[in-house]
């Protein structure tokens, strides 16, 4: 029961537990060979995070990948980075390829978890060099952005940066956040007014005291769908959301849009375990997603971005406004600083919990 | 058990016992204990996680709030309760067969079907609050949810059955002449039900009050769905330890101690209240 998701578990897409169960089971196997491909006969177990999301992995890179090479994959999921961990310690992981988040690629690069990422089988020379790791690929580019309900400020001035989050008198209304000091800290310490470059590392103390200003006003939500949900059931008037989760409300009919203003980009990461028993089409897997067509599927998709700058002359249009790596959207915001969470997200999760009931 | 046809026939009907009781030790005592035993030797053996519990910040006061949270809902369930099982007890057949079921249904649903539908009730453009505008009792909506408010309404409709249950088979046994014997001998209505009704209900309600407390403490869902950040549980804390950390040391430590805290916390009540009732 992936009810837990904290929102550190990013995009886990709607429903992730339910429909990722639904999901994978109907997916099922992939498609037989067609052609004698190189890797007919073997298998590779590709882990996602579920949902939406897979789903859109599978048909925009499984698949294909798949077909051309008459390898058998198979999803299984959702994606638990403790879960993922005790596979990889105990020799024997089931999964071979895994889309991780970038903390967790930290973290386990530390603990010699991943394989080296094969740059014989992958040209990684297609993908911005900003997301290319020893360990891991970048796959996707997200970012937090604030939505706001454009029913509630319809006419109005419309919230823009952060600071108008705990602006109480101007925006009035209930506001979301994520029940994890992941991205919220950072959020209120540039509502503080901290500029970007002095934000890491994190003065915790200041950033709890500036959420106490707005902590009785605030929903925090504990998944990525309740941050959805909260929009679309009109409980909260503007928060924190995640973009491709924001796009796809929007499509779903919810008056909602959001601002590009001091966004925070993470990216997801490719990643082989260390131990894998199909290593060779593992990252050719890998390989095939950082082909820009198939990024740009992605793309149009679910509106989560591309790692492959070539990708974006395929993407839909309409969808490259809610795109993170727009260029537009790009220099509004920043990039998380993941190796700081991954020394500091113990500590500062406890000082997040003492403050929640204080 | 009274000293019946000798003590080596008892001894040989204990083995029926055996085949619940081995299902038992490996499905749950085994593995539990194997999962709280973790608390000692992960990451490095020794009272280090205890220590961390008591000197990092967050986690004694998850506990306490914890605490309190069960012992606002106890007082509710019981006081929601009694007259239910009361009105189960003195009613008609059917009427009794009504209320038996209407207590039963929801209970047979699933908990989490129905904490999602509370949130939908309580919501802000819900039909409670329309309901409220509608009547004209509020001009806008009323935060009903994500605070104390949500977590009680979502708790205490599930736990009322667990209340409702032991106070009525208690309640069925008191003797119907107890009460009018009482007034002859001249006590008023509430003189007679305070000193000589509710005495006998005790175990029944301390029956009911237990199982509701022990349950809200264990409860993950309703705060999560429900609450606020001041309603966060103990259960949201130790799922986070294991899904987010993987810090199983830290999980079995919380709930090692909350196990220690109910078990002081239950033979406190038992050994005082309990103890009298029984007696009596």
């Amino acid at each position: 029961m992936d009810f837990g998701s904290s929102a550190l578990s990013t995009r886990r897409s709607v429903l992730a537990g339910l429909i990722g169960a639904t999901g994978w089971l109907g997916s099922g196997f992939a498609s037989p060979a067609r052609a004698a491909g190189e890797f007919a006969g073997k298998t590779v177990v590709f882990a996602g995070w579920g949902g939406a999301y897979q789903d859109a992995e599978k048909t925009a890179y499984c698949d294909p990948f798949a077909k051309e090479t008459g390898a058998r994959v198979l999803q299984d999921g959702p994606m638990n980075a403790a879960k993922f961990r005790a596979m990889i310690e105990s020799g024997a992981p089931n999964w071979d390829v895994a889309d991780i988040t970038i903390d967790f690629l930290y973290a386990g690069t530390g603990d010699n978890l991943f394989e080296k990422i094969d740059r014989s089988i992958i040209d990684t020379s297609r993908i911005d060099p900003k997301f290319v790791h020893e360990y891991g690929v970048g796959c996707i580019v997200w970012s937090y952005n604030l939505g706001y309900s454009t029913k509630a400020y319809a006419g109005k001035e419309t919230p823009k940066t952060w600071a108008d989050v705990f602006d109480l008198a101007k925006f009035p209304g209930k506001r979301g956040l994520g029940d994890n000091p992941v991205a919220t800290m950072e959020v209120a310490l540039l509502a503080d007014g901290v500029p970007i470059e002095k934000l890491y590392p994190l003065d915790v103390d200041r950033a709890l005291k500036k959420l106490s200003t707005i902590k009785s006003q605030t929903i925090f939500w504990a998944t990525n769908s309740q941050s959805q949900q909260l929009f679309v059931d009109g409980e909260i008037n503007l928060g924190l959301i995640l973009n491709g989760r924001a796009y796809d409300a929007a499509k779903k009919g919810a008056p909602i849009a959001i601002s590009w203003e001091q966004n925070i980009q993470s990216v997801d990461y490719l990643v082989v375990p260390k131990g894998s028993r199909n290593r060779e089409p593992a990252m050719k897997l890998i390989d095939y997603m950082t082909m820009p067509a198939n990024q740009a599927k992605m793309a149009n998709l679910l509106a989560y971005a591309p790692t492959n700058p070539k990708a974006f002359a395929d993407v839909d249009p309409q969808v490259s406004s809610w795109l993170s790596t727009e260029p537009g959207n790009v220099k509004k915001g920043f990039v998380i600083n993941a190796e700081y969470w991954r020394d500091n997200l113990k500590k500062n999760t406890e000082q997040w919990t003492a403050w929640k009931l204080s | 058990m009274t000293a019946g046809p000798g003590f080596g026939r008892l001894d040989r009907r204990v083995w029926l016992l055996a085949p619940a009781l081995v299902v038992l030790t490996l499905a749950f005592l085994w593995p539990v204990g194997w999962l709280l035993s973790r608390a000692f030797t992960q990451p490095q053996p020794g009272l280090g996680n205890f220590v961390q519990l008591v000197r990092n910040p967050g986690y004694l006061q998850v506990l306490g709030n914890t605490f309190l949270i069960s012992a606002i809902v106890t007082p509710i369930c019981v006081i929601i309760g009694f007259p239910v099982a009361h009105a189960m007890t003195h009613s008609g057949p059917r009427i009794r067969r009504t209320l038996i079921f209407v207590v039963l249904i929801p209970f047979w649903t699933s908990l989490l079907v129905r904490s999602f539908a509370t949130v939908i009730l309580l919501g802000r453009n819900g039909p409670v609050n329309g309901l409220l505008e509608a009547v004209g009792l509020t001009s806008e909506p009323v935060p009903l949810l994500y605070n104390l408010f949500g977590v009680l309404a979502g708790a205490v409709q599930v736990l009322l059955p667990f209340v409702i249950f032991p106070l009525h088979a208690v309640m069925l046994r008191i003797d119907p002449t107890l009460l009018p014997a009482a007034m002859t001998l001249g006590a008023r209505p509430i003189r007679a039900f305070v000193s000589v009704y509710l005495p006998l209900t005790l175990p029944g309600l301390i029956t009911g009050a237990t199982l509701v407390f022990i349950s809200m403490l264990g409860y993950y869902v309703t705060p999560a769905l429900l609450g606020g950040p001041r309603q966060t549980m103990v259960a949201q804390v130790i799922q986070d330890q294991i899904a987010q950390f993987g810090n199983w040391g830290i999980a079995g430590a919380l709930s090692l101690t909350l196990i220690a805290a109910t078990g002081v916390l239950l033979f406190a009540v038992h050994a005082t209240v309990g103890f009298r009732a029984s007696v009596r």
